[in-house]
């Protein structure tokens, strides 16, 4: 039993707890706000920056240090630097203000980026910038979800920007060949698939450039190989259909 | 001196003899607008008690927040002079040197200037810029010395010292005018060297007065043959003025002349001849004679002229002796209301006194009569040049318009005489403003009016609202019945369309020859019209709207007199008038030339001191209003003579200002004016390139590094069973469903190869194209132009990449990237896999080997595009800040496939390239061995573009990373080229600026013949942010730069380096965040990317906020 006297109580402030089970038994361990990510992504190279002390506890707030014969069994060696390590390395923690605010800004700002390489202004097809759309983003309260992929996120965003602003996303032209055979009949399938058709050639093989939504990519690319059983081809020009260089407005 | 009428000035404008046109220049705060107040006032448009208070000409809010002038403004005065009645157009310029464009649309229009100098501060750096301008625009100058005052009342100075300071502004003055004299008589000489015999009369400056100039063939003898005493300001030719504006007062040595020539008895002729100079009065013998100052004397200017001036502030402000006031009224006959001479204030009753003893406006209206030139009086030499557009010369114009010189020299208003009108700038006006809109409160009436019967019907409504659109003739047209208009229902689109249309443009125009009537029909000729094309097909169609490029036709809609803030209407304009013209906003965007006749070349450019150089982008700040902001950009475009707009491939909208101050104008203007919508304005995106280098030598602090491969130990990845480096740099990556497995390896190219792909990217384009379209069996028709370039690029490639490593390289380039034509090479390095180069389509036109073409075509692009596809991909956006890559070969130098069920159509490539794919299988025989060679063409094909190629393109993008990864990598940032023009004095300065912004100074010279030095430098676009601005404030405006893109450079700094080794402890510190520019970038990059940034969120942890408390 541990006695508690205020003489060798040592107080610790501003703790995040890291837990891990292991064994059948909860171990603790005391670290500093905002530093376990850091710890993890490899910014931060100082352990001592992150441990508030080397200790490692069954209950940290209770002050309940583990035991030495525990640690060696659950862990199979008693180097407390090592256990901590692991502890920090695998161990649940929760995530505090500041890492939260930065995870969820750098998020935003990957969904804003992907959405401005994505997308562009169909008047003058050329991108928005970033700036722009993260304005975009904020007036339409777009909220980040943490749980789901940015890319996801930046298709969802792409669609309800397209109530506020003229966005679209940038089309992909592609080239198809068809065999003239199933031109005709594979034409009126493809049509409400393509944008614009930029150039027709009908000689012994059906050849057009055209203008998709890069969403209906797959579903062009299965129709062509299914119906033509192979012999037809399509070959992505450019990804993005955008404007390029400098224009001087006058 | 009551309000002069509209009929009156009408009057005047025909009689060109007797019109002026000159503006006012000077540094900034020197007084111009003061002056041109006390100017207006003398016309009574404002009261004379206003006069330098009110800066009437300042029309624009900031401008009068602010106190400097930030355009420039024009105004028509009536003078009369004995018998003569003159008019008199007045330009108001800017002096802040942002604004320096503004200050060159008003010379073009003008005849003659009055340069204004401050009399404390002496000739400043803008001093110098509006006498350069004058002199190239050929327009005569006169000098006024402003700010006496400041020299009595600051300075406190005594009328000696004044008149000493006073010779030496005028000295500095004149030190100007005469290296300007002799940097242009040098440069007649060089070009006259160049030039035949026949040309040598073109050299002269003005042949009336420069008759010496034609000699010139030695320097040196050709300066003192040259006569330029004719050029420089001196009071006894009465082409100067001392004055203070502000009180009012102002005289040139004239009146001091003839008033001192009564009272002494010595002839005004004398007198004027030695009021200024070293002259003294014996008073015995009552004779004026030489050498005041070796004598200990007065001169006879402080004496007769500075003296009763001291004398009178001192009894006035100074000493506030009220008799002795009285007494000096009384001497000089002025008269002054009880009301001023009682005011507390001394400066009011001293400018009561002053304007009514020395009035300025006298002085400087009587010198400009008399000294500055007429429209008539234009020089030869002026015409020439302004007709003569770029380095072509008069002599070789077409006949016709040779002619037409002899319409500027009579400048007549027949109706014969060709209409040539110069347009300098389009400037917005409310529409509120516009004489045809004036009678507001009768057309108000009227409109309520007829508003009350558009209630009860339809149609007049849309009608009286129609006729408020239709602006002109509103006063009279109540009469009119409005039932006749159509017109749709939606009248309230058309009310709010009307209020859009509120403000209009009117171009700041001059007329040359000929009258220019309202609704002439006229050419607008466009900056690159050649008269001599356009006389031949004006010839053949001798319509209005001929189909010649550059010229356009248009009607002037309205003509208006300029009179500062208002604008009145006029029927018509003589020639030799300063005017404004409506109803060009359609063909005319900053300046352009009208003319009646096709013949007329266009004017040569506005010569701009300035160029814009701060570059900002422009959001709006709701995103929606972006369309209205391309609106508003445009106008601002049209109506600012010097701002540029552009949209940049990354869809930034930038602005390029001249200046900080002209920024803040121009985003007023926008805000407020044009597009009327919240703005934000940022710091531009500044693009950087990613690429690979050789692993250095030595250290960061210089340390051999020996053999070691220290970088690729560094980046080594770690592996997993798909990926696996080996320490050379080759990447080996397996795509994960086993089938395919390439190797690659990133090698920096060199310097010269990748400039060279740079500069040929359209070459490379059109190569690709005419692959792409062999590859189908099509042909591209190239010119043998192009193959011919081609061929030499290739070449040239051949040259520059020498050595063991290279070897065939170029045979073996398989694609250019990113997007198909950038500055990066995939390189064939397969061993046995062969494949058409990219030259193939050359060789093919050539008439080899083309019997393999077609069978080869078809199979090969199966999964060759898909490596290709990776390859662009991974060119496109690096490793290190999804910035393009630069000058990087990837060199794939292992692919294998293997297909558990069936090796497919790799086949179906010709023979030799099975024969390699089966070696390559091979060499990984655990995998290959037991899969015979089943032949399946057409299943290969069906998974051509199937989920497999995507594996293939995801594969070789990181292989192409990792291979990138494992080399030192370094970003490469956009370098300027900067040309600063700075005088000695401020060179260190200069110097110190770019050394804080990581410039390099690459040369320095000075300029023939003036004090300047010309310092060539390179700066990082990323540092280049307000850079202009930095360089003018610490240099006080001597020094300006100008910034053009130049190259790419290598940041020498490795982003990803950390010390290591113990002198670099000791060198840098532990954490070395200080040195690493590279790192910088790479992380703004990344943050603004929303890219992972090592970075610690907090830097430590014990001192963070205590968020619990502590007991």
């Amino acid at each position: 039993m541990s006695i508690f006297t205020p003489t060798n109580q040592i107080r610790l402030t501003n703790v995040a707890v890291v837990r891990m089970k292991k064994g059948g038994k909860r171990f603790e361990i005391a670290c500093y706000k905002n530093k376990v990510m850091s710890w993890r992504s490899g910014a931060e190279k100082d352990l001592d920056e992150v441990l508030q002390t080397s200790s490692v506890f069954n209950n940290v707030s209770k002050g309940q240090v583990a035991k030495k014969d525990d640690l060696s069994k659950a862990f199979g060696t008693d180097d407390l630097t090592e256990i901590c390590k692991e502890i920090l390395a695998k161990g649940e923690l929760q995530v505090s203000d500041k890492e939260r605010q930065s995870q969820l800004e750098t998020s935003f700002r990957d969904i804003a980026t992907i959405v401005a390489e994505k997308c562009v202004n169909p008047e003058t097809k050329r991108p928005y910038t970033v700036n722009l759309i993260e304005r975009a983003m904020k007036d339409i309260h777009y909220s980040v979800k943490a749980n789901k992929s940015t890319k996801q996120q930046a298709l969802e965003v792409i669609r309800q920007l397209k109530d506020s602003i003229e966005i679209q996303r940038a089309h992909m032209r592609l080239r198809l060949v068809l065999p003239a055979k199933e031109g005709k009949r594979l034409k009126e399938k493809l049509k409400p698939l393509l944008k614009v058709v930029e150039s027709e050639d009908f000689d012994d093989q059906l050849e057009m450039v055209c203008l998709v939504d890069p969403g209906c990519f797959r579903e062009i690319d299965e129709l062509i190989r299914c119906e033509t059983k192979g012999k037809g081809s399509l070959e992505v020009l450019s990804l993005k259909d955008v404007e390029e260089g400098d224009e001087r407005l006058e | 001196m009551g309000h002069t009428s509209l009929d009156k000035i009408k009057a005047l404008q025909k009689n060109p003899a007797n019109v002026r046109n000159l503006c006012i220049l000077a540094h900034v705060d020197h007084g111009k607008t003061t002056l041109a107040d006390s100017l207006v006032a003398s016309n009574g448009i404002i009261s004379s008690r206003l006069a330098g208070k009110l800066r009437y000409l300042d029309s624009r809010e900031d401008e009068q927040i602010r106190g400097i002038t930030m355009k420039s403004s024009a105004i028509s005065l009536h003078y009369a002079s004995g018998e003569k009645d003159y008019l008199i157009n007045l330009i108001d310029s800017p002096g802040h040197v942002d604004f320096s464009s503004e200050v060159s649309t008003a010379v073009r229009l003008c005849d003659g200037a009055i340069v204004i100098v401050d009399a404390v501060e002496g000739v400043c750096p803008q001093t110098q810029a509006v006498l350069r301008q004058a002199w190239l625009e050929n327009i005569r100058p006169v000098l006024v010395i402003n700010k006496i005052d400041r020299l009595i009342m600051e300075l406190k100075l005594t009328s000696q010292e004044a008149y000493t300071h006073l010779q030496k502004i005028l000295e500095q003055v004149n030190a100007v005018t005469g290296s300007l004299f002799t940097s242009k008589v040098l440069e007649d000489r060089a070009v006259k060297e160049e030039r035949a015999e026949e040309d040598k009369e073109e050299g002269d400056i003005e042949p009336a007065e420069c008759p010496g100039l034609e000699q010139v063939y030695d320097w040196s003898a050709g300066l003192e043959d040259s006569d330029d005493s004719q050029l420089y300001f001196s009071p006894d030719q009465g082409n100067v003025v001392f004055a203070s504006a502000i009180d009012g007062w102002g005289f040139s040595i004239q009146q001091f002349a003839q008033i001192h020539s009564q009272r002494m008895g010595i002839r005004a002729e004398v007198l004027l001849k030695t009021l200024w100079g070293d002259f003294y009065l014996n008073a015995k013998a009552k004779k004026i004679m030489k050498g005041a100052h070796a004598k200990g004397k007065k001169p006879l200017f402080v004496q007769l002229v500075l003296d009763n001036i001291w004398s009178l502030y001192d009894a006035v402000v100074t000493r506030r002796d009220k008799e002795k006031i009285e007494k000096m009224m009384m001497s000089l006959g002025v008269k002054v209301m009880t009301r001023d001479s009682r005011h507390s204030d001394p400066k009011v009753l001293l400018s009561a006194i002053c304007s009514q003893w020395l009035p300025v406006s006298q002085a400087v209206l009587f010198m400009v009569c008399d000294k500055l030139p007429s429209p008539l009086d234009m020089t030869s030499e002026r015409i020439e040049r302004l007709m003569s557009v770029g380095a072509r010369r008069f002599h070789s114009l077409p006949l016709q318009t040779q002619e037409l010189k002899t319409a500027f020299m009579q400048c007549s208003s027949d109706d014969t005489a060709p209409v040539i009108v110069f347009v300098s700038k389009m400037f917005m006006v409310d529409a509120k403003a516009l004489p045809q809109n004036k009678q507001r409160p009768l057309t108000q009436e009227e409109m309520a009016q007829r508003r009350e019967l558009a209630r009860q019907r339809h149609t007049e409504r849309l009608a009286a609202i129609q006729q408020t659109e239709s602006g002109e003739g509103n006063g009279q047209s109540g009469s009119t019945t409005p039932a006749t208009t159509p017109g749709g229902d939606n009248t309230i689109g058309k009310v709010s369309q009307e209020e859009e249309e509120k403000e209009t443009f009117v171009a700041f125009a001059r007329v040359y020859s000929g009258v220019v009537r309202r609704g002439q029909k006229v050419f607008v000729m466009g900056p690159k019209y050649d008269p001599a094309q356009g006389l031949r097909m004006v010839r053949i169609v001798s319509a209005c709207l001929p189909p010649v490029p550059h010229l356009a036709c248009c009607t002037m809609d309205s003509l208006y007199l300029l009179m500062g803030r208002e604008l009145e209407e006029l029927e018509e304009v003589p020639s030799g008038n300063v005017l404004g013209i409506g109803g060009l906003e359609e063909c005319v965007l900053k300046s352009a030339t009208l003319s009646t006749s096709p013949a007329l070349p266009p004017f040569i450019p506005l010569n701009f001191e300035a160029t814009p150089i701060v570059r900002v982008a422009i959001e709006p700040k709701h995103p929606s209003e972006m369309p209205k902001l391309v609106r508003g950009m445009r106008l601002l475009n049209q109506a600012d003579p010097c701002a540029e707009v552009l949209i940049q491939e990354t869809g930034e909208h930038v602005l390029v200002t001249a200046g900080e101050v002209h920024l803040q104008r121009c985003l007023d203007d926008l805000r407020e004016r044009f597009a009327k919508i919240e703005i934000s304005a940022s710091k531009p995106i500044i693009p950087f390139r990613e690429t690979v280098i050789r692993p250095p030598k030595v250290d960061m602090v210089n340390e051999d590094l020996g053999k070691q491969q220290k970088v690729a130990v560094i980046h080594q990845v770690k592996e997993s069973d798909t990926l696996h480096l080996d320490p050379s740099g080759l990447v080996t990556l397996t795509t994960p469903n086993r089938q395919a497995t390439v190797g690659v390896r990133a090698i920096p190219l060199p310097e010269e190869v990748t400039l060279l792909l740079e500069g040929s990217a359209d070459l490379i384009r059109t190569l690709e194209q005419a692959g792409q379209a062999q590859r189908e069996g099509r042909t591209l028709d190239m010119s043998t132009w192009t193959l011919d370039a081609l061929m030499v690029l290739k070449s040239r490639l051949e040259v520059l990449l020498q050595g063991r490593k290279w070897r065939n390289a170029v045979d073996r380039i398989w694609a250019f990237g990113p997007r198909r034509y950038g500055p990066n090479i995939l390189l064939n390095s397969v061993e046995g896999y062969q494949r058409p180069s990219v030259w193939h389509c050359l060789e093919r036109e050539k008439g080899e080997k083309e019997g393999g073409a077609k069978a080869e075509a078809s199979a090969i692009r199966d999964f060759d595009n898909s490596v290709v596809s990776g390859f662009q991909l991974a060119t496109l956006s690096g490793p290190m800040c999804e910035e393009p890559l630069m000058g990087v070969c990837f060199s794939v130098e292992r692919w294998d496939m293997n297909f558990p069920t069936q090796r497919t159509h790799l086949d179906s490539v010709t023979e030799e390239d099975s024969n390699s794919l089966d070696a390559s299988v091979s060499e990984s025989p655990g995998e290959a061995a037991g899969h015979p060679e089943a032949s399946g063409k057409a299943g290969g094909a069906v998974d051509c573009y199937g989920p497999f190629s995507g594996q293939l393109i995801a594969a070789v993008k990181e292989a192409c990373r990792h291979a990138f990864q494992a080399k030192p990598q370094r970003l490469m940032a956009a370098m300027y080229t900067c040309e600063i023009m700075a005088t000695a004095e401020v060179l260190g300065r200069v110097y110190g600026v770019l050394g804080k912004r990581e410039g390099r100074v690459l040369q320095e010279e000075m300029k023939e013949g003036t004090e300047m030095f010309i310092i060539k430098a390179v700066l990082p676009v990323a540092e280049s942010f307000g850079f202009a601005d930095e360089i003018r404030k610490r240099t006080s405006g001597l020094a300006s730069p100008q910034l053009v893109f130049s190259h790419w450079e290598v940041i020498s700094s490795d982003p990803s380096w950390v010390p290591t080794t113990e002198e670099e402890y000791l060198h840098f510190g532990v954490k070395a965040d200080s040195a690493n520019q590279a790192l910088k970038y790479m992380n703004g990059v990344r943050r603004r990317k929303g890219l992972y940034v090592e970075e610690k969120i907090v830097e430590h942890g014990e001192k963070q906020r205590t968020l619990s408390k502590n007991k």
